[in-house]
């Protein structure tokens, strides 16, 4: 049989043609389908191929909750897991059904199917456990190519944006109920944000006859007629195609907009948007899902929910087929018979599983009127046919197996209030006996729940129940006539699975139709002892996957109550998640994305750097340069020699400007330098310097950097680049908590300065030529001291300090003229040789000379003691942070690790960071005992001025073992390398150079 | 995502925030005075309860300034804001009782959404 079109009273109708293209082929449908609907206009059953055992299968549902039918849409950039239920066509689009190979008809996963014993649950957890290398080699790649959903799109599918909103009301779902509740906040005081999923407003008055008219109006005319009076409502907002996905914490809904339904993707604009709305109050009012019954082969193509039917006939304007049998274990059904019947369609048969008595006159009616066969206290018992539905095994009333052919079969296994969102936002949900399902009982937040989302599914009732929950408002009452065309109540007998009789390996009476779980698995699943619902969802693959289950999640557990023989209640739902629906990762990113993802900070003289051919490293979010290129074959290894060797030759730059600087101001600057660090200030003179160490209070050593003091009510310090917003607000952190007493100010000044270091033997004479005027001498200008100096209309301030181990100047420029002076260091200091150099170089030199790296050589158990700093600790200083910590037993112990260096005996070894150091010159090939480990190497560098590596290590009582002979592993080798402990300073140790 | 009070800049988004954990947890006038015991008790130990919680929040991305506020932590409701020179508010202002969403045993979690 074919699909016929409803032109009578349907929101889709013939005007506009519109052509798609399916798996390659042309096809028409009519402005305004989904996918779906255009398929089955176009008599397309089979749409995909299931996850795990590639069955065909069909359109099952008519939204949101589709299980089946999902797609990838070609011209949407590859966009796969589409539903076809949900997504417009629109002229050119194209479309590819999914999880099928070679082709939709014969696909060569279905072998899966006949494997299925080793397909079934837990199956990822068990069947491939042997033997050893067969898991990666060829288990994990066969079942990655056969089992899946679409597959993953190359690039980005859109653009999106974040819209904010805080509002007073958020009313979720525009039906009936939704737009009732609406209607009465119409002129009044609050803010109202409606969200709607479609792009009409009305829900199920449209996919339903259930009510006739509303107010003397058709249903179609009072739903146009109550948007226009929202619309006039200036306090009243509607996004339609809008939805709500997450409900958070304290009224906080995510809510996503297709901005692009039913057109192409525009370039020029977002095509999603996502909603973040605060509000103070949330009605939810976003209706039911139906759902399922779980018998032999009922994932059929042909098999559908006859909810998801009856909505295609008035929301689609299309009949997927004119002759359709009819399940159904409650009253809701009767719309749809009716409905068929009003278009002059004849159900082939109407299958009850309840006892004639039960179903109401109505529904008897009907039936007796029209000749339909009825078949009460009857049950399906199984479907057959090839890649379709084609036999139905009916179990009758004297449980006999009657068999009936048919092409469509509608099913109804009961409804279920849409309390996602309600359980979410936490609220509490209860057990309902009389409707089978779960309602929301207690909320948490304020929300409201109303019509079908509440369990209310008598209509007679609901106008009393809008204006009973909405009365905390204050507004008016509402007065509107329902004419209503169906049975008043749900009249639901429970029935989750039916009993099936074929046994065969292609028979299977599947809960979760996404992921290919069966009955079956579920009384396995329980009887290996997954019997909580929680566990079971994992072992099974239960209620995954993009649908969540969203049709049978509840039948599962209805199952599963009944092997346990345990009331549902007490079985429990797993918990409800957000998202509701998947949201796309391009939604949640937004404008976050490439590079507003993270903001770049570049340096004033970053466009010398990349002129000057420099790789850069990434320093938190600074664009460092690494090292510089000399030539496009120079390797990194080649350049760092160079810009090392050249360095202590002449002179290099350095540019520094990404160290943080904090200035400290205020009566009690002093006191509190002295608190932050731990080195003693208070006789230090003014204008001078000193590398000074920061520590947590368990002692460890947190930052370093240099704190120049100006006098006793003004410092400026530098910290490290990756520490400098960390240091500021430890900082603001004591001064406002613990010591409000003192009088401080502090201020980032990290970006008010241009930062250069200027270092190397020839430094000197650079510095002369370029601030001609200051004295540059040892006298005048010792180590550790600085000067400001008058630079054009500005002020620069010059230390005298060195990360490098060599003669050295720190100079600090106003970023105006940070360009301009670095290139005049090249105008005057390019003859002396002066290179510029990158950070490798920096910590190439600095380790040369054992000055240590926080972070690198630190990892946050490390105290200046371990370091051999004692002499940076103010010990005469009644406290600092840190300081106590520094006595505690652990602390002071004997046998911590501390900083050594490292030479291999064999200097053309080369000894790698991370390494461990050990006792024995060998890793044995089977370790009976762990190889205790004695200690890590934290830097390790060849040294172009020693001519061979170096290294320095944290290692257990490293002090007590300087001159002896240790080993250290390598990668990919079971032999050590053996190496002597040494001093962490292997040139200069008597710091000619530094003071030179 | 919480909504904060802060009581220098007003109901600003969490995001904004940062948590300091316990409040009321003056550091030592003396550190030197006191033994390893007493000292380490200061420097790692803080309560993390179950219920009514008095801690600390920065406001990061605002003023940059620290204040207390009384936490349910097994509602995330923020019950007070107060200024960091302001005495604790006393417990007995609040419903103490150990309400979850969920309905949860005082010890442990689950989903006993539906076991009520
Ligand atoms: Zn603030």
């Amino acid at each position: 049989m074919t699909a016929l079109n409803n032109n009578k009273n349907s929101r889709v109708t013939d005007s506009n043609k519109v052509s798609f293209i399916f798996d390659g082929k042309k096809y028409f449908g009519f402005d305004g389908d989904t996918i779906a609907s255009a398929l089955l206009r176009n008599n397309i059953k089979i749409i995909g191929r299931s996850f795990k055992y590639h069955r065909p299968r069909g359109i099952y549902t008519c939204g949101i909750e589709e299980p089946n039918a999902l797609v990838q849409i070609l011209s949407e950039k590859d966009e796969p897991n589409t539903r076809a239920t949900v997504k417009k066509i629109y002229s050119g689009i194209k479309i590819l059904s999914q999880n099928r190979w070679p082709s939709l008809k014969n696909d060569f996963g279905y072998i899966n199917n006949l494997l299925s014993p080793i397909f079934s649950a837990g199956f990822y957890y068990k069947t491939f456990m042997g033997p050893k290398g067969f898991w990666k080699n060829i288990y994990e790649p066969l079942i990655r190519r056969s089992a899946g959903l679409g597959k993953p799109p190359k690039e980005f599918r859109s653009k999106s944006i974040h819209h904010h909103h805080n509002v007073d009301i958020v009313i979720v779902g525009a039906g009936l109920n939704g737009l009732l509740a609406a209607s009465k906040f119409i002129d009044t005081d609050y803010d109202v944000l409606i969200l709607e999923q479609d792009n009409i407003l009305g829900g199920s008055l449209n996919s339903s006859q259930k009510i006739k008219t509303i107010d003397n109006l058709d249903t179609h005319v009072w739903t146009k007629k109550t948007e226009d009076l929202l619309k006039k409502s200036k306090n009243i907002k509607i996004l339609k195609n809008t939805l709500a996905t997450s409900y958070n914490q304290i009224n906080h809904i995510i809510a996503l907009e297709d901005n692009s339904v039913g057109k192409p993707l525009a370039s020029h604009k977002p095509e999603l948007i996502l909603h973040k709305i605060r509000t103070k109050h949330t009605i939810l009012s976003n209706g039911h899902i139906e759902r399922l019954i779980s018998f032999r082969n009922n994932d059929l193509p042909g098999i559908m929910l006859a909810g998801s039917f009856e909505k295609y006939i008035f929301r689609y304007g299309v009949i997927p087929e004119a002759e359709p049998i009819i399940f159904t274990n409650n009253s809701s059904t009767f719309s749809l018979l009716k409905s068929l019947v009003d278009l002059g369609c004849k159900p082939k048969a109407y299958i009850d599983v309840r006892d004639e008595s039960s179903i109401e006159k109505k529904t008897k009616t009907i039936l007796k009127t029209n000749k339909i066969p009825f078949y009460f206290s009857s049950e399906i018992e199984g479907c057959d046919g090839n890649k379709k539905l084609e036999t139905i095994s009916i179990r009758n009333k004297e449980k006999q197996i009657e068999k009936i052919s048919g092409t469509m079969l509608c099913i109804s296994g009961g409804i279920n209030p849409d309390v996602h969102l309600f359980t979410q936002s936490k609220g509490l949900i209860k057990w309902d006996e009389k409707y089978l399902t779960f309602k929301p009982e207690t909320a948490f937040q304020n929300t409201i729940t109303i019509g079908s989302a509440n369990g209310s599914f008598n209509f007679k009732r609901i106008i009393e129940e809008i204006n009973e929950k909405l009365s905390l408002f204050n507004i008016n009452e509402l007065k509107i006539d329902l004419e209503i065309d169906c049975p008043e109540d749900l009249n639901i007998m429970e029935l989750w699975e039916t009993n099936n009789e074929k046994k065969s390996f292609w028979s299977k009476s599947f809960i979760d139709i996404q992921n290919d779980v069966t009955t079956k698995d579920l009384h396995q699943a329980v009887s290996e002892g997954f019997d909580r619902i929680e566990h079971l969802k994992r072992f099974t693959t239960n209620s995954m996957g993009t649908d969540q289950g969203k049709i049978s999640s509840i039948n599962s557990l209805g199952i599963v109550s009944k092997i346990l023989k345990k009331n549902i209640s007490e079985v429990g739902t797993t918990i409800y998640r957000p998202p509701y629906a998947p949201l796309s990762f391009s939604a949640i990113a937004g404008r976050s994305t490439y590079e507003f993802y993270d903001p770049t900070r570049k340096t004033s003289i970053h466009s010398w750097h990349v002129k000057n051919r420099a790789i850069f490293e990434d320093v938190g979010q600074w664009k460092r340069p690494w090292y510089f290129k000399k030539n496009d074959k120079e390797t990194m290894y080649e350049a760092v020699q160079r810009e090392s060797k050249e360095l202590r030759n002449a002179a290099g730059i350095l540019d520094g400007s990404t160290l943080g600087k904090i200035e400290i101001k205020g009566k009690d600057a002093l006191e509190f330098v002295n608190l932050i660090y731990t080195n003693a200030f208070t006789k230090m003179k003014p204008m001078t310097a000193r590398y000074a160490l920061m520590l947590g209070e368990d002692g460890m050593i947190k930052d370093d950097g240099i704190v120049c003091k100006i006098n006793d009510q003004h410092f400026i310090v530098t910290t490290t680049t990756g520490g400098a917003a960390k240091v500021l607000s430890d900082m603001e952190e004591y001064a406002q908590t613990e010591w409000p007493h003192l009088n401080v100010y502090l201020n980032s000044i990290t970006e008010q300065f241009s930062t250069f270091n200027i270092s190397g033997p020839k430094s000197r004479a650079i510095m002369r030529k370029v601030f001609s005027d200051v004295d540059f001498s040892n006298d005048k200008f010792p180590f550790m001291s600085f000067k400001k100096v008058n630079y054009l209309d500005t002020e620069v301030r010059i230390l005298r300090a060195s990360f490098t181990g060599e003669l050295g100047y720190e100079v600090y420029v106003t970023p105006k003229y940070g360009l301009e002076l670095w290139e005049k260091f090249f105008r005057y200091g390019e003859n002396l040789g002066l290179i510029p150099y990158g950070t490798e170089t920096m910590h190439l030199l600095r380790a040369e000379k054992g000055y240590i790296v926080v972070g690198q050589d630190t990892d946050g158990t490390v105290t200046p003691l371990d370091l051999n700093l004692n002499w940076m600790i103010g010990k005469n200083k009644k406290d600092f942070i840190g300081k106590r910590s520094l006595s505690r037993s652990d602390t002071s112990r004997k046998g911590r690790k501390q900083l050594v260096g490292i030479l291999a005996v064999d200097k053309s070894k080369i000894i790698e960071e991370g390494q461990h150091v050990v006792k024995s010159s060998s890793i044995p090939s089977k370790i009976k005992f762990p190889v205790k480990y004695l200690g890590h190497i934290t830097s390790s560098y060849h040294s172009p001025t020693l001519n061979h590596y170096i290294a320095m290590a944290m290692v257990e009582g490293g002090n007590d073992l300087i001159g002896k002979k240790l080993y250290v592993t390598q990668n990919k080798s079971s032999e050590n390398i053996s190496v002597e402990i040494v001093k962490p300073v292997f040139l200069d140790p008597e710091n000619k150079r530094l003071l030179s | 995502m919480l909504v904060i009070n802060c009581p220098y800049c007003g109901e600003r988004d969490q995001s904004e925030f940062s948590n300091g954990g316990e409040a009321h947890v003056a550091r030592p006038k003396n550190p030197e005075t006191l033994d390893d015991k007493k000292w380490s008790e200061y420097v790692f130990i803080r309560l993390n309860p179950k219920g009514i919680f008095n801690e600390r929040w920065v406001h990061t991305h605002g003023c940059r300034k620290w204040f207390n506020a009384i936490r349910n932590t097994s509602t995330d409701e923020i019950l007070k804001v107060y200024k960091l020179n302001e005495e604790p508010p006393s417990i007995g202002e609040f419903d103490t009782t150990l309400k979850t969403p969920s309905g949860e045993p005082d010890l442990g979690s689950g989903n006993f959404t539906v076991k009520k």
